[in-house]
């Protein structure tokens, strides 16, 4: 047994020990009550954390690019496309029908001198990795969840860290657009460049994306550290450690001066990723269950003396998928906001001044990352640079009086909000943030003149009246 | 490094706030017989249980009761097919809703539940 595995199990047991007597605290409002069974025969949707539902006509999920064709020639009503169901804002909810890309999936081919791979939009992050490395070829990039569709992933540029790395749809080399009339496009920057980037990253507003082109490497392994260290003194020195590691970036905990600093950089090191049982709760997930019954303002000393005397941890390499990606059991919601890279530092302080004045019942930890700029015309990137910042809420508690408070403060710093997480902006903020918006929505209005693929959400990100 | 800590801040909030676990015990059972004897799973269905399903139940992720494992089944069978199916399609904990298979319906999961609870026998 490795000395990880050793000092996580005497953790948990430790954990185990001094958590199991009752709780004397007051636990918040449970929003997502277990009582509600459907009132009807066709199944409700939810999205992952259970923040976003619906009560659909129905589903569909097509085998194949033919039968979604056949379909859309005789359903009728609003259409959604859906992946893993894993964005927080309101993406699919829809009365009408869901369209389900699950099946559109697998490795269909491949090329070894140009490193590109065409996959079924449906296939998930998760499964892309394995496939990729047995033709010897890696993605550029993930984000910390790999549960997401690739389709699902591209449509709200979904992006993992990287001052050099992009957002996984600038990635994208071409891609297969059915539209919501049943014809077939094939888009790539050469055959239609300006219908490719507004494709890219498209909300599923377009049509159906059933197969995607991405641009890749020749595999590779990746070494990541972890360490504890003062967030203020991550800060003063972030930028010249995002541009001298691969991925860099930081987890600041909550009610407290320390942030969880990760370091992932290319090596030819030997394999070494030892694994705690899956079955074993995460120790991390259990503490922040259980922080949520101790007083705000107590909370800070309590992390920070433990902070201070832990030790180092063993870095760990893999290949690169293996160390990309983090299996999240510990259900939530989200929101994420893109500064300019001169804004993420003063924005992030703002955020942790504001949760420590306003005493703020945040146990995750926030995450603060740089990612690379590009040119697609909905990408939260275009243009340039960003620091992302996101805050999380443990999903069974209303993230409202959270989220409120801090969405402001991402708007005073010029914040761009993720697609798939939680965000109040419409029609009017939108098109000030992207300068390509109104375009969009001209190829929007062209491809889908009679609005099948909008739902309430769409609408009000278009500004379109029902 | 990280389960110091964690184990560290668990000591002092138990030792400060008296903490304890912050999930709630399962209900008691309620009485059922053989819930979802009558569920069957086709092949074309095992495909889409091994993209969906099996992300979390074959290895445990995050607590999920495995596969074939017995003792781990047995007490949420016990809560019957009407609870059981709740937690499917609204999600319980840590699972998710509908356990990302999208296009399920009622009869999926239902025998996706025997199929796992049966150890992938049925």
């Amino acid at each position: 047994m490795s000395r990880l595995s050793r000092r996580r199990l005497l953790a948990g047991a430790l954990f185990a020990k001094v958590f199991g007597a009752s709780i004397t605290g007051t636990a918040p409002r449970i929003v997502n009550a277990a009582e509600r069974m459907p009132s009807s025969e066709s199944l409700p949707w939810h999205n992952w954390s259970g923040g976003q539902s619906a009560q659909p006509t129905g589903r569909f999920a097509p085998q194949t690019e033919d039968e979604l064709i056949e379909f859309l020639g005789r359903a009728s009503g609003p259409l959604r496309p859906v992946g893993s169901g894993h964005s927080f804002s309101a993406l699919v909810p829809t009365d009408g029908h869901i369209v389900v890309l699950d099946h559109l999936t697998g490795l269909r081919a491949h090329d070894p001198a140009t490193l590109e791979a065409t996959l079924g939009a449906g296939i998930r992050l998760a499964e892309i990795g394995p496939v990729l490395e047995e033709v010897h070829q890696g993605m550029f990039n993930l984000p910390d969840i790999d549960r997401q569709t690739l389709a699902g992933a591209i449509s709200t540029a979904t992006h993992g860290t990287g001052l050099s790395l992009n957002t996984l749809s600038a990635y994208v080399s071409g891609l297969r657009l059915v539209t919501p009339s049943g014809n077939v496009m094939e888009l790539d920057a050469a055959k239609e460049p300006r219908l490719f980037a507004a494709a890219q990253v498209s909300l599923g507003a377009l049509g159906f994306v059933t197969e995607v082109r991405m641009r890749n490497r020749a595999a590779y392994r990746l070494k990541k550290t972890t360490r504890l260290q003062p967030t203020e003194e991550v800060l003063q020195d972030f930028e010249a450690q995002a541009r001298a590691h691969s991925h860099f970036e930081m987890f600041p905990l909550t009610h407290s001066k320390y942030a969880s600093v990760q370091t992932i950089d290319e090596t030819d090191e030997p394999i070494h990723n030892p694994q705690p049982p899956p079955d074993q709760p995460d120790p991390y997930d259990e503490l922040m269950r259980a922080l949520v019954h101790v007083p705000v303002a107590a909370r800070g000393a309590m992390i920070d003396a433990a902070v201070a005397a832990a030790p180092q941890s063993e870095p760990v390499v893999d290949v690169s998928y293996r160390i990309l990606a983090n299996v999240r059991n510990y259900r939530f919601n989200e929101m994420e906001y893109s500064v300019p890279l001169d804004a993420g530092a003063p924005c992030l302080r703002e955020i942790l001044r504001t949760i420590d004045e306003k005493q703020i019942d945040a146990v995750f930890p926030l995450e603060y990352r740089y990612v690379a700029g590009d040119d697609l015309w909905l990408s939260m990137f275009s243009g340039g640079p960003r620091a992302s910042i996101s805050i999380h809420r443990d999903a069974r508690f209303d993230y409202r009086p959270y989220f409120d408070v801090m969405e402001p403060i991402f708007w005073k710093y010029g914040g761009r909000p993720h697609w798939g997480k939680v965000h109040s902006l419409k029609h009017d903020q939108l098109v000030k943030l992207y300068p390509r918006f109104k375009e969009f929505l001209e190829m929007r209005e062209a491809l889908d003149p009679t609005g099948r693929m909008l739902n309430p959400h769409l609408r009000v990100l278009f500004g379109i009246a029902t | 490094m990280r389960s110091f800590v964690v184990a560290s801040i668990a000591l002092a909030c138990a030792l400060q706030f008296g903490c304890g676990k912050a999930e709630s015990p399962p209900a008691p059972p309620s009485a059922s017989s053989a819930p979802f004897a009558d569920a069957v799973i086709t092949e074309p269905g095992k495909q889409r249980w091994a993209r969906t399903c099996a992300m979390c139940h074959v290895r445990g992720e995050g607590g999920a009761p495995k596969i074939g494992d017995a003792a781990a089944w047995e007490p949420r069978l016990a809560l019957g097919e009407a609870v059981l199916l709740d937690h499917a399609v609204n999600g319980f904990n840590n699972m998710p809703p509908l356990g990302y298979c999208m296009d399920c319906e009622r009869e999926d999961l239902r025998a996706y539940i025997r199929f796992m609870a049966t150890g992938g026998g049925a």
